[in-house]
């Protein structure tokens, strides 16, 4: 099923391909000022409008509209916080600010997972062996298998309903994607290693729990409000969430043009190479600036993936010069609207369920 | 605006404990807290510093001392200690060291800022810092003190390393000290001669002080050998530039004066000529070591030679796990060859080798 058109590119065309890219990423960081401090932080503004007016009007209690808006502004306001300002600043986007709040080693974000923990399965792993079979362990997350390559375990066959509790319960997949609990199942690194940071997630679980599920709740009552609806109100934000950041990603790297590579790929990998693999491993959702603002622009993957440190916002701009480039060394450039990405991530969830199809 | 005076809002400040508790352990951001903070006074926040400028004053013809006062964040500040000073620009934070001239209890602080010819915050502040504004300082650092020991005091400065001397100069008299002091400035130029007027006043105020100025443009007008070993004092401490600092160290050493010394150097550090690659020294701040590297390896692997263990994760330069503060010189980008010489940035240890000596926060 991956059918993609790549040209293979001799070793000097790679040098001039990465070289080519270099200079596109030396040109935007020589660019950065003023503007992208502005934005950063109106996104910020913006997250806590969202998350406190939403809060707000929930403590108005069911009235459905008060109920309803102020639920989706508080879901919007954590995707907002997740995507544009949590992924973007730990990535350290913004890290050239030197400001302290915008410091990528230091962000803790409103979600479930310890950020540390993230730091190191997204940025290092993830962005370094990006679609590297049994490298990088973001494709599929262990529960499902995308790709034909990939050996097939009768675990599989009810894929589809593992990964619709994965979406329901995304953000908890993510959290516990650092405690390699199939890595202690199957006995290869010991409890004693796995305790601390189960321990860390714990902390971070109740406070996460403390403040959507009992420190709000509790103010609601506090201030004579439904406590049921605001409690509601929170879960169904998180539940948003969970939804949105797992269709995003979703469609990030799984899509149908979308490539997978053997381990042997990194043998003296150059640079040219890293950067044709996060190409050829990406995929890019075409649409309207609301939507690449509402995914954390990570509807430009494919830029994200080949400059992870330069400001998110700065990708559409961006994307149209890849695109050439692409275009020049005969890369497919793989972009499609949402729904058609999610469709071909639906087919391969669906067809790689059973074994036999990838070898035909 | 301020919905607090800024002496209230330092009493606020010390209230603050349990939110800090809480912003510690991730209850609350606190980015947050500090938002709300700012309505009370601008200059509040639950642990950063930040100062209003109460007064400006020129004390020389290329020196401003400005006077601030501290939102209670301040800890344990001493006179002839160094502050960052930050000033955004173009979207970044800058960081800029100044000494503490003057540290009163009541949170006031002073720094003298002098002009730097091409610098571009020296020139924003000395030309357009307002009374009434408010700005960001770092923790105040730096452990230059007054001699704990009997004996004369001998205070050897240059240009603006005369700033932490006159903090500590003050303080000592202030405290009574009575012993013999001698304070030689060194300056370019007639007009230069800081806090002239306070510094003759005290002399005039205080028998055992003497004050004295040379002139580094005029013939003859630099600090020599003989004429330092003609000053009095057994305790000697120093300020200035590197060269000067190294010289006058040498000179007291070969001269085998006893006593103690204590000096302190400011200028930028040694960057290597471009197609150099040779030994350069590396300051690890924080593990207080000091080893001698090279030019073309990445500091990461450079740290790790020298038993360091910097956290790190892809070693080329994507994941950012080996995010740095470089407190001083220059490196270079490995991958662009680009060179970095702003102080207080982070850079990526894994892709920046040293330009020249570094002093990097690890
Ligand atoms: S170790 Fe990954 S950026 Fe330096």
């Amino acid at each position: 099923m991956t059918t993609r058109l790549d040209r293979e590119l001799s070793l000097a065309e790679l040098e001039a391909f990465g070289q080519e890219l270099d200079a596109l990423r030396q040109r935007t960081l020589a660019d950065l000022g003023e503007a992208d401090a502005r934005y950063i932080r109106r996104v910020r503004a913006a997250v806590r409008g969202c998350c406190w007016t939403g809060r707000a009007l929930l403590v108005l209690g069911w009235f459905p509209p008060t109920w309803l808006l102020g639920t989706l502004l508080l879901g919007l306001g954590k995707i907002l916080e997740n995507m544009e300002l949590g992924h973007n600043v730990m990535h350290g986007q913004y890290d050239w600010m030197n400001d302290p709040e915008f410091a990528g080693r230091q962000y803790e974000w409103d979600i479930v997972g310890p950020a540390d923990f993230w730091r190191h399965t997204h940025n290092h792993v993830h962005h370094t062996y990006t679609n590297v079979l049994g490298m990088d362990d973001d494709v599929g997350y262990g529960v499902v298998r995308l790709f034909p390559e990939q050996r097939w375990k009768p675990f599989y066959r009810w894929q589809p309903l593992w990964v619709t509790i994965q979406a329901l319960l995304f953000q908890y997949a993510v959290a516990i994607q650092h405690l390699r609990l199939d890595k202690l199942v199957k006995g290869r690194i010991s409890k004693e290693e796995v305790k601390p940071l189960a321990r860390r997630f714990g902390a971070k679980l109740v406070r996460q729990w403390g403040k959507d599920y009992l420190a709000f709740p509790l103010l609601a009552l506090l201030l004579g409000a439904n406590v049921l609806a605001v409690l509601s109100g929170n879960l169904a934000a998180n539940l948003l969430r969970n939804l949105w950041t797992f269709l995003v990603i979703f469609c990030g790297h799984f899509t149908e043009k979308a490539a997978v590579f053997a381990p042997e790929i990194l043998e003296g990998e150059t640079r040219g190479h890293w950067y044709l693999r996060q190409l050829r491993g990406s995929s890019n959702l075409s649409g309207g600036s609301l939507l690449h603002i509402l995914t954390g622009n990570l509807s430009h993957q494919i830029e994200h993936h080949l400059f992870p440190d330069l400001p998110a916002r700065r990708y559409a701009e961006l994307a149209r010069e890849v695109r050439l480039i692409a275009q020049r060394y005969g890369q497919h450039y793989n972009c499609g609207t949402l729904w058609g990405q999610f469709a071909t991530v639906l087919r391969r969830i669906w067809i790689y369920r059973l074994p036999a199809t990838g070898t035909a | 605006m301020a919905l607090l005076s800024l002496a209230l809002a330092r009493h606020v400040a010390r209230g603050l404990q349990p939110l800090r508790r809480l912003c510690a352990s991730g209850w609350l951001r606190e980015a947050d807290v500090d938002l709300c903070l700012r309505l009370l006074h601008p200059a509040l926040r639950l642990n950063r510093v930040f100062a209003q400028v109460e007064a400006r004053r020129w004390v020389a013809d290329d020196m401003l001392a400005i006077e601030l006062r501290c939102n209670g964040n301040a800890r344990d500040w001493r006179a002839g200690q160094h502050v960052q000073l930050y000033l955004e620009q173009d979207g970044v934070r800058h960081g800029r060291s100044y000494s503490l001239t003057r540290v009163t209890t009541d949170g006031r602080i002073e720094l003298a800022i002098k002009r730097q010819p091409g610098g571009r915050l020296s020139n924003r502040l000395l030309d357009r810092l307002a009374v009434g504004e408010v700005i960001e300082l770092g923790q105040a650092f730096g452990d230059f003190a007054w001699p704990q020991e009997q004996g004369a005091v001998l205070l050897l400065a240059a240009g603006s390393g005369l700033t932490p001397l006159l903090g500590l100069l003050r303080d000592a008299l202030a405290r009574g000290f009575a012993a013999p002091v001698t304070l030689l400035h060194q300056v370019r130029r007639q007009g230069q001669q800081a806090f002239a007027e306070e510094l003759q006043a005290l002399a005039a105020r205080h028998a055992n002080l003497q004050v004295r100025w040379a002139f580094s443009g005029e013939v003859g007008g630099r600090l020599t050998a003989a004429q330092l070993a003609a000053l009095p004092g057994e305790h000697l401490l120093l300020c200035g530039p590197r060269g000067f600092v190294e010289q006058a160290c040498g000179w007291w050493c070969d001269a085998g004066r006893g006593g103690s010394l204590q000096a302190e150097s400011f200028s930028p550090l040694p960057v290597l000529a471009e197609a150099d690659t040779g030994e350069v020294r590396l300051r690890f701040a924080r593990s207080g070591q000091q080893v001698s590297g090279n030019g073309n390896a990445s500091l990461l692997e450079q740290a790790e030679a020298s038993g360091l263990r910097p956290a790190h994760g892809c070693r080329q330069g994507i994941c950012t796990s080996c995010t740095c503060l470089l407190l001083a010189g220059t490196v270079r980008d490995l991958r662009s060859g680009e060179l970095f010489a702003e102080p207080n940035q982070p850079i990526r240890l894994c892709v920046s080798a040293p330009h020249g000596d570094v002093e990097i926060d690890l």
